[in-house]
């Protein structure tokens, strides 16, 4: 502190308050803080803006021109209620979401579970791929995807049963790397304790450890279904035509032609949709560790 | 309950896994290898359309030298696509994480009791659809849009850019736009495990803001910011629908749109699947330092 | 029938068949599997179908050599007097915005039957999708260079002509063209031509008094104000033509080399867009100069900003009908579950009143008898200062045609275009 008193020169009085106020170590973090809600500003609100001009009375994206519902609801053929290919696309979204997330968690979790116990090659093998799938740039599934279902006669077809397919492959990583990290967290001894209260392996993981993990288990469902439904690169490749492309191939298709706010309005739809169990998820997890120390983190997908 | 002999509890476990490791394997593991079988492959004479060879005595690596010899040289046109996704790619995780490591820095030590608030901000961008985000930004940068009319301060002079005629600038922001909040949560979750008192202890010794940041809290959030440019960056290489939807212009195109475009063409799949075994080349040493680094994080962890 | 492999993954060639992989494999690498362009150059001499190969090559319609395509045995064409079941699917895979909604909804009122529409950017992607059988798509809207490569590859159905009593309606030359004799497989959908649309207020000059105004998309001053037609073989034409190529389906390779030099030149000097929805980013003002489609340029009107006059629109082709001209078809493909609803659904397109209903709705002119190009302004299809964009008949007689390519000559020009599009 002295050093770096010394070294600064002898200003008027305002700068040396100001400098002095900067150099305080233990003062409010003024700039950071203003850093962080710049941060968040600029992160959300070009979507608060989309969301409000998805109520736009006119066709233009970028030009207020009265409040209307006319894009939901209202226009008998461009919005999303009454457009039957915008709204066949939520209805399909909602539909993957759904069908993916409860392959994914079960399938995840048990992974999780199992490869944290068993040791070898072939668990290493395993874990090292899921971690790389983790990482990994979506196309390269998705291009190796498609030409598996192209290429070969295989069960596994362009279409819904693509999409799920490449979805769960895709979002496994999510379960898996969650429930890992808390059962580090947890560690062993409480299954242990069980064990030697008598239960069998699976007695213990059915009434301890699944209790233990369900904060894990509702943040990756919720993660999971969050991120199913905004996927764009797998559901794009492995789509089967007009009746199998979700909100954000329909997005993409008609930002790049000829958008209207029917399409904001779609957008709004499903955010409120992934909001919805956002809560429903949050909720459920409140109410099963109820007077447990909780936090917030394990959303982000942290223990 | 019945007494599971010692093996049947010890198989108890990677039957739990199995389904899982069946599934990585028949769908991620072997997928890789139908690549392989269409790129060392052919066409079909009429359509065009990828024929495979499974048998590798048989490959034929004409495609896969189509491309490499594309790369560089008088003929090289793949070339500069590549090192701009390169360029574009380190660009944009640097400005992410300059713009990640103070917000995250803030949401770790000081929020106090606004941090449940912040990171529900924070992880909010998760549940908002990346094209909607995109396409706000797409609304924002046209040419009456809010950025212009801002920039012009609300019509005093006149900003004659075209935010959206394939500037790299504009990729790049949106690349930063679209990544950043896959940085900001594991640099959190790092710089949340250092303890504050480690860094109290350093104040109280003498060292002032940022001889602490220097000796104190970046070596112990290095992993952490391994971890997150990681995340961050290798999704990054893959993309191709921010250029597409923020830049429609060849000029600034990346390995994405390469694969994109020629994925679909007839003659050229055998092309994408190259450029497709390319980027996992590139990748898998970053990838394998993530593996490793998110072991040793997960094993500090008490 | 001489014996069949299988390899240990029981792979089957894209058409179900087993194939002797050996002898199968020379073919295809012999037919062309990506050798360098130089090779490629050095291999087309004249404009012919190139080496001969062992695989069946399809034959090449052009006006000077018309082609009457066999039927398909394997799928037949269906039986006549049949009708389309209430409640069932029809399956039509077209361009976005390439069908008027109200004719969609009017032909489901009439017959009962469920419409949707997939959509494809370009027909390459189509070509892929097609192939791989698994969508069961009914109708597909292509253009007569992809003709070839679907009957070859057994892709379409023959057309039953007694559901398609309205083909009088249309055009005398397309009741017997030369890239379909006796229309087994096709009928016309529209017919446009590709020109040069720009607008007044963003384009100072005026492009058409120009003596080539090809030129201008090489002209440094519209630098990231002009957009060129994201489809190879269009905007490829048009590179020629600016060099005065006629033949824009040339294998010469002086010709090829010429068209590269071209394009890579354009690039460095005037980035261009590389796009198809210039009907929409025109009108909003994010260019000023564009290649565009006839029917584009009239659609665009109706995508300009309220308040915004369409006077400011401007559309350009050579008056001696020297340009590009073509026609997109509709087709029956095999892989559909609904053909007798494609049929009638294309009768219905080609009655005058649907058929002028959708000229509205898409810009994009259909060959009917009772729509007079000479009187379009007039009928209140074309605004005036959009007259240019009529397509004559006899532009058929004189103008430039895309056709399909000979392999050889269809590789180097992808593979130009793959350069193109992976930027300076």
């Amino acid at each position: 502190m002295t050093s770096v008193a010394r070294t600064v020169a002898v200003p008027a009085a305002q700068t040396r308050r100001l400098g002095a106020w900067f150099r305080d170590p233990w003062r409010k973090p003024r700039i950071l803080a203003g850093v962080t809600l710049l941060y968040i500003g600029w992160s959300l609100l070009p979507v608060a803006i989309a969301v409000l001009f998805s109520f736009n009375a006119g066709k233009s994206r970028t030009v207020w021109q009265g409040f209307s519902t006319r894009w939901y609801y209202g226009d008998p053929l461009r919005s999303v209620w009454h457009d039957p290919t915008l709204h066949s696309a939520v209805v399909h979204t909602l539909w993957l979401g759904l069908l993916a997330t409860v392959i994914t968690v079960p399938l995840g979790v048990a992974m999780a579970l199992g490869l944290d116990r068993w040791r070898g090659r072939i668990p290493a093998g395993a874990n090292a791929f899921v971690l790389i799938s983790f990482v990994l740039p979506e196309i390269l599934l998705a291009v190796a995807l498609l030409f598996v279902a192209t290429v070969l006669q295989t069960p596994l077809h362009l279409g819904t049963v693509g999409q799920v397919v490449g979805l769960v492959t895709y979002q496994l990583s999510y379960p898996v790397v969650i429930v890992r990290g808390r059962l580090l967290t947890i560690g062993k001894q409480y299954e242990e304790a069980a064990i030697d209260l008598g239960a069998s392996p699976a007695g213990a993981v059915r009434r301890v450890l699944v209790k233990m993990l369900l904060p894990a288990i509702f943040a990756s469902t919720v993660l999971v279904f969050a991120d199913v439904i905004d996927d764009f690169v797998i559901v794009r490749y492995l789509s089967g035509g007009a009746s199998t492309e979700p909100v954000s191939v329909k997005i993409y298709n008609t930002a790049r032609a000829a958008p209207t706010p029917a399409l904001n309005a779609l957008a709004t739809v499903l955010l409120v949709s992934s909001l919805l169990v956002v809560l429903l998820g949050f909720l459920a997890y409140r109410r099963f560790t109820r007077g447990e120390r909780r936090s917030i983190d394990v959303f982000a997908g942290e223990a | 309950m019945p007494d599971r002999g010692p093996r049947g509890q010890r198989l108890f476990w990677p039957l739990l896994a199995l389904p899982g490791t069946v599934w990585i394997t028949l769908l991620f593991v072997a997928p890789l290898y139908v690549v392989l079988a269409v790129l060392f492959g052919g066409v079909d004479p009429i359509l065009r359309q990828p024929v495979p060879v499974w048998d590798p005595l048989q490959w034929n690596f004409s495609q896969f030298d189509y491309v490499l010899g594309h790369i560089v040289g008088p003929d090289g046109f793949f070339g500069p696509a590549l090192v701009r996704t390169a360029v574009y790619v380190a660009l944009a995780s640097g400005v992410c994480l300059l713009v990640a490591y103070p917000v995250a820095y803030y949401t770790a030590r000081f929020a106090g009791r606004y941090r449940g608030v912040l990171l529900a901000l924070l992880i909010a961008p998760f549940w908002i659809s990346y094209m909607m985000r995109m396409l706000a930004w797409v609304n924002l940068l046209q040419n009456d849009g809010l950025v212009n009319r801002v920039l012009s301060l609300g019509g005093l002079y006149d900003v004659h850019v075209d935010w959206l005629d394939g500037r790299p600038v504009t990729v790049v922001l949106g690349l930063v736009y679209g990544y950043v909040p896959y940085m900001v949560l594991p640099l959190f979750a790092g710089l949340d495990r250092i303890p504050a008192a480690v860094q109290e202890a350093a104040r109280d010794l003498g060292a002032g803001r940022f001889e602490t940041f220097r000796r104190v809290t970046w070596p112990m959030s290095r992993t952490a910011v391994v971890v997150s440019l990681l995340v961050t960056t290798l999704p990054m290489l893959g993309d191709y629908y921010t250029n597409d939807l923020l830049s429609a212009s060849p000029s600034t195109s990346m390995v994405g749109n390469l694969i994109n475009n020629s994925v679909l063409t007839p003659g050229q799949t055998g092309q994408a699947g190259a450029f497709v075994m390319l980027v996992l080349l590139v990748s898998i040493i970053p990838m394998l330092i993530y593996v490793r680094a998110t072991r040793s994080g997960v094993e500090v962890q008490s | 029938m001489p014996p069949v492999e299988h390899d240990s993954f029981g792979g089957r060639s894209l058409f179900g068949r087993p194939m002797q992989r050996r002898s199968f494999l020379k073919a295809v690498l012999a037919a062309g599997a990506a050798p360098g362009l130089a090779e490629l150059l050095a291999a087309c001499t004249g404009s012919g179908t190139g080496v001969a190969t062992t695989a069946a090559t399809p034959k090449i319609p052009s006006p000077s050599n018309p082609v009457r395509w066999p039927l398909s045995a394997k799928h037949p064409a269906i039986k006549a007097g049949l009708k389309p079941k209430p409640g069932s699917t029809l399956r039509i895979y077209n361009y976005a915005d390439y069908l008027g909604p109200q004719v969609i909804k009017s032909f489901e009122a009439k017959y009962g039957v469920n419409i949707t529409v997939s959509t494809f950017n370009d027909e390459d992607e189509a070509l892929t999708k097609i192939a791989s059988g698994g969508l069961g798509l009914d109708l597909y809207f292509p253009s007569y260079d992809s003709l070839g490569k679907l009957v070859g590859a057994e892709l379409v159905r023959p057309l039953n002509h007694a559901y398609i009593g309205n083909i009088a309606n249309v055009w005398p030359q397309f009741h017997n063209p030369w890239y379909d004799l006796g229309w087994r497989y096709s009928v016309p959908y529209s017919v446009y031509t590709t020109g040069i649309a720009w607008r007044t207020d963003m384009v100072k000059e005026d492009i058409a008094s120009r003596s080539n105004p090809y030129d201008v998309f090489w002209d440094p001053k519209y630098a990231g104000n002009l957009a060129v037609i994201d489809d190879w073989h269009t905007m490829m034409g048009m590179v020629l033509l600016r060099s005065g190529i006629h033949d824009i389906n040339t294998a010469k390779p002086a010709d090829i080399r010429l068209m590269h030099n071209q394009m890579m030149d354009m690039l460095s000097k005037t980035h261009p867009r590389v796009t198809i929805t210039m009907y929409n980013d025109l009108p909003a003002g994010q260019y000023g100069l564009a290649q565009m489609w006839s029917g584009d340029v009239v659609n665009a009107q109706y995508y300009l900003p309220k308040g915004q006059s369409a006077d400011v629109l401007r559309y350009w082709f050579p008056s001696d009908g020297r340009g590009m001209v073509d026609n997109d078809l509709m087709v029956v493909l095999a892989q559909g579950s609904n053909p007798v609803a494609a049929h009638y659904f294309i009768n219905y397109m080609l009655e005058s009143k649907i058929a002028a209903k959708n000229f509205g709705y898409i810009g994009y002119q259909p060959p009917q008898n009772s729509i007079n190009p000479d009187e379009l302004v007039r009928d209140g299809f074309l605004p005036a200062n959009l007259k240019t964009a009529t397509v004559l008949p006899h532009y058929f007689d004189v103008g430039s045609r895309l056709l399909q390519l000979p392999p050889k000559a269809d590789l180097a020009y992808h593979q130009i275009w793959q350069e193109f599009k992976a930027g300076a």
